[in-house]
């Protein structure tokens, strides 16, 4: 009976201890920040598929605010949604003191985050280096408007690339990549529109046929009509599709098929230096290709506030930037302004822009066009299983 | 029986009403005709087809499997017949994906990822043949060689010498492997992830895609399906062993002499 007493006692306790933690506070200033994240850990919750990313994060940026703040970087590998989802929950039990303090994060994700309130706000004028960032690409996050609630921390855009010992001709619009397919039946294809690359895939054909006009998510029937002719010349006579990313890229550097995809024009330099991806490797940029941003953003009950903010300044640094930027990692584009850059900064940025897979910058720059909004995502994922019937 | 073992017992046994009651929890006010959708349908049908082919087909084959190798005592076999069962199920996916989406021999023959799941079905009968070879040879060990030897003496056929001398001591073990195996195999992920096609997906599959995409709204379709799936085999097991109860106990009473 007396243990079973002592049991409860030590139940109640735990609750009690719940219920008392308040949430932490940012302070007012950066300067301050940094005196109180010294000596501390920042739990930084990213999607953790790609080894070049994670490299960066643990080789090159965790050394630096060790040696800097003093700040100690654990990385935490995790699919956005799933952490997105566990705040959530958090949220729901009030849960005041969480486990994340830092967050990668967009699109999709970030517009749930936002409607279910679970960022912190205001995170723009505590961070210096915020000062430095591309105000267009900061301003919206695939047609959401980010309101201070997220910073960003990288700008990519769309591009293909195929192998250019197999293509003869690539093809230079979406019509053609069609007729492409048709004469090589087998050799194209791309991820379920579950996966965030095959669905930008799917809306970049969706602005080849209808431009902005169908950014309301309502897809005419003839769109479907016209995607399912599409699939008898896909790989696996379009039965099946990739389920990720990943695995297109693994179906192309095995040779099945000779395109892949995906966000970050610099994304297959690496992978071609390594042998991953065939030797003749080649950007393909057709009519058009969305520009994507993705944001750090630091949540509603972050137990370290303050080093999220430390982190958050770091990852801005123009050093920071430039060695993201570079392939020996991960090759991402920068989320900076060039323009408010001093001089050595800007040539260092300038230099980076020669890979044998890279894409003509202007001519990218040019054919940028800015994302749909979430409404788009969602009726393509809802409505695409006719095609894939 | 120890404390220790009753109140660890008592924990395994809360952990699946715990799971179940927070299922129940999260779709209080679910609207169930929401399930009533193409892709859940379509869905429902391949599970059943590949869940039950590949039970069938290992109950079978594992049988058959144990009964041969008891009969002629090659307990080497036995040891060897266990290999697959160490092999992790992700590990079989990608061989099978391997051996059967290109450059393999046998490629052509039969595709990974195709509509009739031949490599997922063949995979799962790959995997669980040896589990239930193991449910089954213990069975065999210990059956009494007098029932076999009367039906023999009785000039019966050897399908009635299987009847009446072996089957009714196959009812349990067969009983719980095939439960075991449908639970498992119906809503399992990596297997069907990665052989399965994109169009019709095994509930699993499915399941964890609308728990983990898009907004958060699909989740309680999952929390639906899993609930509606883990209360549909609850019933199931305790139908099948409540229809079957009064013959194995007779069974049970006769063996242990």
């Amino acid at each position: 009976m007396r243990r079973l007493k002592q049991f409860g006692l030590m139940l109640s306790l735990i609750f009690l201890a719940a219920c008392g933690t308040t949430r932490a506070e940012i302070t007012p200033t950066f300067e301050q920040a940094a005196e109180e994240a010294k000596q501390s850990t920042v739990n930084f919750y990213m999607w953790g598929g790609d080894d070049g990313i994670n490299r960066y994060i643990d080789e090159y940026v965790a050394p630096r605010l060790k040696e800097t703040y003093d700040v100690e970087l654990n990385r935490v590998p995790m699919d956005t949604a799933e952490f997105v989802r566990q705040l959530s929950l958090d949220k729901r039990a009030n849960r005041e003191e969480g486990t994340i303090d830092l967050m990668w994060i967009n699109g999709d994700n970030f517009r749930n985050a936002a409607e279910a309130e679970l960022l912190q706000g205001d995170l723009l004028d505590k961070i210096p280096n915020a000062a430095l960032l591309n105000e267009e690409a900061q301003a919206t996050d695939a047609g959401t408007p980010t309101d201070g609630l997220e910073v960003a921390w990288g700008n990519v855009q769309f591009v293909m690339h195929y192998d250019a010992d197999k293509v003869k001709n690539p093809p230079t619009t979406f019509d053609e990549l069609h007729r492409w397919t048709e004469e090589n039946p087998g050799r194209f294809t791309y991820p379920e529109v579950t996966d965030f690359t095959g669905n930008a895939f799917v809306r970049h054909l969706l602005y080849a046929e209808y431009g902005a006009a169908a950014g309301d998510g309502e897809i005419p029937d003839a769109f479907w009509e016209k995607l399912a002719t599409w699939s008898p010349t896909l790989w696996k006579q379009g039965s099946t599709y990739p389920k990720s990313l990943a695995q297109l890229d693994q179906l192309y550097a095995a040779g099945d098929v000779w395109m892949t995809m995906g966000f970050n024009e610099r994304r297959a330099e690496a992978e071609r230096n390594d042998g991953v991806f065939p030797k003749g490797t080649r950007a393909l940029v057709l009519e058009h290709s969305i520009a994507s941003t993705h944001f750090l953003a630091v949540p509603f009950n972050a137990k370290n506030p303050n080093g999220a903010l430390v982190v958050i300044n770091e990852l801005l640094s123009p050093e920071a930037q430039l060695a993201k930027q570079d392939a020996t990692y991960w090759g991402d584009g920068t989320s900076l302004d060039l323009t408010k850059l001093d001089a050595a900064d800007r040539d260092a940025f300038l230099k980076l822009d020669d890979g044998v897979t890279y894409p003509d910058p202007e001519r990218l720059a040019e054919r940028s066009i800015p994302d749909y909004g979430p409404a788009v995502i969602d009726a393509i994922r809802e409505e695409w299983d006719r095609v894939a019937k | 029986m120890s404390r220790s073992s009753l109140w660890l017992s008592l924990i395994v046994l809360a952990l699946p009403f715990t799971g179940v009651a927070f299922l129940l929890y999260e779709t209080v006010g679910f609207d169930w005709s929401e399930l009533n959708e193409a892709a859940w349908r379509a869905s429902l049908a391949v599970t059943l087809y590949v869940t039950l082919t590949s039970t069938f087909l290992s109950l079978v084959i594992g049988t058959w499997l144990a009964r041969t190798i008891y009969m002629r005592r090659s307990m080497w076999l036995a040891s060897f017949l266990k290999w697959p069962m160490f092999v992790p199920h992700v590990a079989a996916a990608y061989l099978f994906y391997l051996l059967f989406s290109g450059g393999f021999p046998v490629y052509g023959l039969i595709e990974a990822n195709e509509r009739h799941h031949l490599v997922v079905i063949l995979t799962y009968v790959w995997k669980e043949v040896p589990f239930v070879f193991l449910m089954v040879v213990g069975t065999y060990g210990q059956l009494n060689p007098g029932y076999l030897d009367m039906a023999k003496t009785l000039q019966l056929k050897p399908l009635e010498q299987f009847r009446v001398a072996e089957w009714p001591f196959l009812i349990k073990p067969l009983l719980d492997s095939f439960w075991v195996l449908v639970a498992f195999i119906s809503f399992a992920y990596e297997v069907p992830a990665l052989l399965g096609v994109t169009y019709p997906e095994l509930l699993g599959v499915l399941a964890y895609e609308r728990l983990t995409t898009g907004l958060f709204l699909n989740a309680f379709e999952s929390y639906a399906v899993a609930l509606a799936w883990t209360l549909f085999i609850f019933s199931g097991v305790i139908a099948s062993y409540a229809l079957t109860a009064k013959r194995r106990r007779r069974i049970e009473r006769g063996v242990r002499r």
